[in-house]
């Protein structure tokens, strides 16, 4: 009753032969389907499945205008989407010089401010000397090389640079 | 039993008289289904139940069928998903699990009016029945209707080999219970 079936691997990749199955207990079962059918039940279901289909239509695959001309208006919105962003972004970053800005116009009005005692060029001093210190705070090697690792940074490319 | 598949005049009859093959179909292929559908749910009543959505459901796609398909893997493909589906909602309403046919049978309407097996087929349904749904229908497949590993690969969209390792740890455990009763 159990078919010869050809050598293969389980799922754990372990290869088995499972030719001349001889179930004892299962062979000894009659070969014959246990459930039974009423009579002339398939002449009947037959009919009945003829009778209900033919009252039912079949699916059609319809293509509406819409799907039609999907990829053409998304295409369109696209490139609307893109000019529109790229006029704001032109618009915003761009000074306007009709409409001076806030700080222009203070410096301007009020040329006496208290801006003009600040000596620029002794704060551009101190601050080059506090970017260029060598003073950088102690960071452990290890702290770096964790950072890095959860940043998903190869091992490899870390002892490089380091 | 699958030598004989005349799919291809199914297939032809479909193409040039769409009602002729699709009863030619029904007839070729209802006690087929029928009978892979009843050893999963069971009962008649549900069987029958099944079986006539699975070939509403070929009537209504039969258009969208592709004959690079097999035919008939696509019509157990459709097949098994309605007895499972009719099972998840059994398991959903009933309170008692198909796993001893005597009992399924006392809370069911129809009783066990449509079951005369023996005493050794209550104890093989009954051991079949207590494998998981996908595995038990890998057997039946295999054990009732002798499909090729290819075939059944196709109807259930699983590998071969997943298939002939199901197969093979489903006969080990229905040994195993069989012994063990």
């Amino acid at each position: 009753m159990i078919n010869r079936v050809p050598t293969c691997r389980d799922e754990f990749n372990h290869t088995f032969e499972i030719d001349y199955i001889m179930i004892k207990e299962l062979n000894d079962i009659p070969d014959k389907s246990p459930f039974k059918v009423p009579d002339n039940y398939f002449e009947e279901v037959n009919r009945k499945i003829i009778s209900v289909t033919s009252g039912f239509d079949q699916e059609v695959k319809v293509v509406s205008t819409y799907n039609r001309f999907r990829t053409y208006l998304l295409i369109a919105a696209s490139v609307a989407g893109f000019i529109l962003i790229s006029f704001a972004a032109i618009k915003l970053l761009t000074p306007d010089k009709s409409n001076p800005q806030v700080s222009e116009v203070l410096y301007d009005v009020n040329p006496d401010s208290y801006l003009n005692d600040i000596d620029i060029s002794s704060l551009e001093e101190k601050a080059s000397t506090l970017v260029l210190s060598e003073e950088v705070p102690a960071v452990n090697k290890k702290d770096i090389i964790d950072y890095l690792l959860l940043e998903n940074i190869e091992l490899n490319d870390i002892y490089e640079h380091l | 039993m699958n030598s004989i598949r005349p799919d291809d005049n199914i297939s032809e009859l479909l193409k040039t008289d769409l009602n002729k093959g699709f009863r030619l179909l029904v007839e070729t292929y209802s006690p087929k289904l029928y009978w892979h559908i009843r050893r999963l749910v069971i009962l008649h009543e549900d069987a029958d139940d099944a079986l006539q959505n699975t070939f509403i459901n070929v009537w209504r796609s039969i258009g969208n069928f592709r004959n690079e398909s097999s035919l008939y893997t696509w019509l157990y493909t459709i097949a098994t998903n309605e007895a499972l589906a009719l099972i998840n909602k059994r398991k959903r309403n009933v309170a008692v699990s198909i796993d001893d046919l005597e009992n399924y049978f006392a809370n069911s309407q129809e009783g066990s009016t449509w079951f005369d097996g023996d005493a050794a087929q209550l104890k093989l349904q009954n051991a079949i029945l207590q494998l998981p749904d996908k595995q038990r229908i890998v057997f039946n497949l295999k054990y009732y209707d002798e499909m090729t590993y290819k075939e059944m690969s196709k109807v259930l969209k699983t590998s071969e080999g997943a298939l002939k390792a199901s197969y093979h740890h489903a006969v080990k455990k229905i040994e195993k219970i069989i012994i063990k009763d």
